[in-house]
């Protein structure tokens, strides 16, 4: 089997913590996904108890929703590709993929944050909506952040090899993250 | 097989106690943080001990005389109940689990160390933002927090209750990744599943609850919160809320978080009921694994709380699964019974927390299948059966495992033995003290006396009266171990390294642990509960020969202090 660059040269106490990582970051993402889930199951519950839910014609539309859907995705694409690239060693490459998903990712947000402004304000609707939106947003914009500082260090060079190449699968792994609980929300919040 | 020419691991600098100092900064050694955890949470299992005394000093008489109303009253029992859940059991047993699961996998550290020690960080400021309520007007909803009481009828204390759980929550979540991580990936060879402490076993299946069920705690205090301070109505039907979202949601965790303040114990008397027996666990893999299906039934079960107000059509399932869930825990109590059965019993304090834990658990265990009965569910709802019922698992169970546990590990700990005889007394004091507290309110509560009230009909005042002297004495057998772990600590025997001549591989090294705990990796004895075999003793002799004598508490013979600072060489394996 093909091993990443991260995991070449590593001593038997690194390799050892790069699996904890690994393992660490997937269980983490496991459980924090169900706070989304949560809030989807808190959207459908209120549904069903009393009637707030407002006519298909008043709520808000599915064409922003699914444009920013379809940016979310296609950073997603390009985060998985820039990590191929800095496994390469393409450096410089690397920071102008990664500097494209950040971009995609602001175009995200602004979309949902648009959306989040424009919601008729003073029903339960709204207010379901910018929760769930909201909490969502905020996970994007940390997530954001950090994919932003991994790129400072990368223009700086100040990480070595393993740490630098941590950095970046870790961020990947947290936007697939904003990537699953995204779809999870679009489709409770203007499919179902 | 195992035998004396096996390549031991152990310590070779001579060890001694981190200084008092490194106890109170910041430290990543999962040993100094598995104490912090520990007498953080002691400290606040007397503050809400403390809080208990008090109620049951009002509910002497029938009418309020000692509180200035009926809100002091209602803060009291909800600090009692909340700080009792989340800062006295659920970090008490991660305390066990952070010294406890790196040992027993013959590993260095936790596989996050930093995590770790801001896991156990985030408990003593979530601590205090509770008992600041009392400075904005504390929280008074209970410990379950339901709307409207929870959001239009309490002050501001409790959304710094709110704050407080959301932290404490977040606590668990990462001390919960970390365990699995540690478990799954840092055993040594020769370890498999089948091969690991049960008491892994145990923290690995709270670890998983914590995971998967914590986050909806979250959710559902993050809409509390925003109900409270942002003016939001997501609990507030007049406004197209639900006010049955938060029960849902909230024992969605709170009922699997039952089983997180359970596991941990079960663990623990496993461990302790094999080794004082000097028997092998009788149906170790049905034990292992009943834990994982306690964890993974427990999220099924969850509605039997609301059986009062859940839709009829609903309430059966949630009867069903809930006497399900009955029985794994039957196949645990069957188990420890095989297993100290027809041995070598060992009757010391560790020993007799865990044959009262058997005892105590077994009635909350039965009144909690009564309890999951519909007709008899909405007979007792909220009345004093229910507190007795969850007094028998949470005291009865794991605060019995805690002492049990306190009492078997504090030599591995300090390196000095409690004393013994007060470790009796606490016994006694303790286990007459709860019977007698708790067993009454089976009788209070199907008479009618409704929990949660500061006046009550005075046909309730003879038992109530019974119930208050007797928990006085509970309170006051507390400060029993407190004083023999403090004398102990500086006057206690010195332990040596496997005082209990267990198998498991914290006994492996020495008393206390040196700074990362073993040196090269230490080989695990083939059955970690392989007890009354030759290949056991060989091993056990061949870990004596390695570390010098330790206390046999069978033949009480004092030893050296520097018995605890083997001279060895190391060997082949290190």
């Amino acid at each position: 089997m093909q091993r990443d660059l991260l995991e070449l040269g590593l001593t038997k106490a690194e390799e050892q913590a790069l699996q904890n990582r690994r393992t660490g970051i997937f269980i983490f993402q496991v459980s924090w996904i169900l706070t989304f889930v949560c809030l989807a199951i808190v959207n459908w519950q209120m549904r069903f108890s009393s009637n707030w839910m407002p006519n298909p014609d008043d709520r808000l539309g599915v064409i922003i929703a699914s444009i920013a859907t379809g940016v979310l995705g296609a950073s997603a694409l390009l985060i998985r590709r820039s990590v191929m690239v800095v496994n390469n060693h393409h450096l410089s490459r690397f920071l102008r993929l990664w500097l494209m998903v950040i971009g995609l990712g602001v175009v995200f947000v602004g979309l949902i944050g648009y959306e989040w402004v424009i919601v008729p304000t003073g029903t339960q609707y709204a207010q379901v909506f910018r929760l769930m939106t909201g909490f969502h947003i905020f996970h994007a914009v940390c997530i954001g952040i950090y994919l932003g500082l991994v790129y400072v260090n990368g223009r700086k060079r100040v990480y070595n090899a393993n740490d630098y190449l941590w950095a970046v699968e870790a961020g990947a792994k947290l936007w697939y993250f904003v990537l699953v609980a995204w779809l999870l929300f679009y489709v409770v919040i203007y499919w179902i | 097989m195992a035998t004396a020419t096996y390549p031991l691991g152990g310590a070779l600098a001579p060890t001694k106690r981190p200084a008092l100092s490194e106890y109170l900064r910041w430290s990543i050694d999962h040993k100094i943080i598995g104490v912090q955890y520990m007498v953080t949470s002691l400290i606040f299992f007397i503050i809400a001990g403390t809080m208990a005394m008090l109620i049951r000093w009002e509910l002497l008489t029938p009418t309020i005389d000692l509180m200035a109303n009926g809100s002091s009253y209602n803060t009291l029992f909800t600090l009692h109940g909340t700080m009792m859940i989340f800062t006295w059991i659920v970090p008490m047993f991660a305390g066990f689990g952070n010294y406890l699961i790196p040992l027993m996998l013959g590993a260095k550290d936790m596989a996050f160390p930093w995590l770790n020690a801001f896991a156990f960080w985030l408990i003593p400021p979530a601590g205090l933002l509770l008992l600041a309520g009392y400075f904005v007007g504390p929280a008074e909803a209970g410990w379950t927090s339901y709307p409207p009481l929870s959001t239009i009828y309490s002050p501001d204390g409790q959304t710094l209750w709110a704050l407080s759980i959301h932290l404490l929550g977040l606590s668990s979540i990462l001390g919960g990744i970390n365990f699995i991580v540690t478990i799954k990936n840092m055993r040594p060879p020769g370890m498999g599943w089948f091969q690991m402490p049960l008491f892994a076993w145990a923290t690995l299946a709270t670890s998983i609850i914590v995971v998967l069920a914590t986050p909806f705690l979250a959710g559902a205090l993050t809409l509390l919160i925003l109900d409270r301070v942002a003016g939001t109505t997501f609990f507030n039907p007049v406004a197209g809320g639900d006010v049955l979202l938060w029960q849902n949601v909230f024992w969605f965790y709170s009922h699997p978080a039952v089983y997180i303040m359970v596991l941990p114990g079960f663990g623990i008397l496993s461990e302790i009921l094999s080794v004082h027996s000097r028997k092998p666990i009788f149906g170790y893999r049905m034990v292992a694994l009943s834990s994982m299906a306690i964890a993974i039934v427990g999220f099924t079960v969850w509605a039997h709380h609301m059986f009062t107000s859940l839709q009829p059509e609903l309430r059966i399932p949630f009867m069903i699964t809930s006497f399900i869930i009955a029985v794994p825990t039957g196949i645990k109590i069957f188990s420890w019974i095989g297993t100290i059965f027809g041995g070598k019993i060992r009757l010391n304090s560790a020993m007799l927390f865990a044959l009262g834990f058997l005892s105590l658990f077994v009635i909350g265990g039965i009144s909690g299948v009564m309890l999951g009965a519909i007709p008899v569910d909405i007979h007792m709802h909220d009345t004093y059966f229910v507190v007795s019922h969850f007094h028998f698992v949470l005291y009865g169970g794991s605060v019995f495992a805690i002492y049990g546990g306190i009492y078997h590990w504090f030599p591995k700990i300090t390196g000095r033995m409690l004393n013994e005889r007060l470790g009796k007394i606490h016994f006694v004091l303790t286990y007459f003290g709860f019977l007698f507290t708790f067993f009454p309110m089976h009788i209070l509560g199907m008479q009618g006396m409704p929990r949660r009230v500061a006046e009550y009909d005075p046909q309730f005042q003879n038992l109530n009266i019974l119930v208050g002297l007797s928990a006085f004495v509970l309170g006051i057998s507390t400060f029993v171990i407190i004083y023999n772990m403090l004398v102990s600590v500086v006057r206690g025997k010195v332990a040596g390294a496997n005082p209990w001549r267990a198998l498991t591989l914290e006994w492996q090294t020495s008393s206390p642990p040196p700074a990362y705990n073993f040196v090269g990796d230490p080989i695990p004895f083939e059955d970690p509960y392989g007890y009354g075999t030759d290949a056991s003793k060989a091993y056990l002799d061949a870990m004596e020969a390695r570390f010098g004598a330790s206390y046999n508490p069978e033949k009480p013979k004092a030893l050296p202090p520097t018995t605890s600072t083997p001279a060895l060489e190391p060997s082949a394996g290190d």
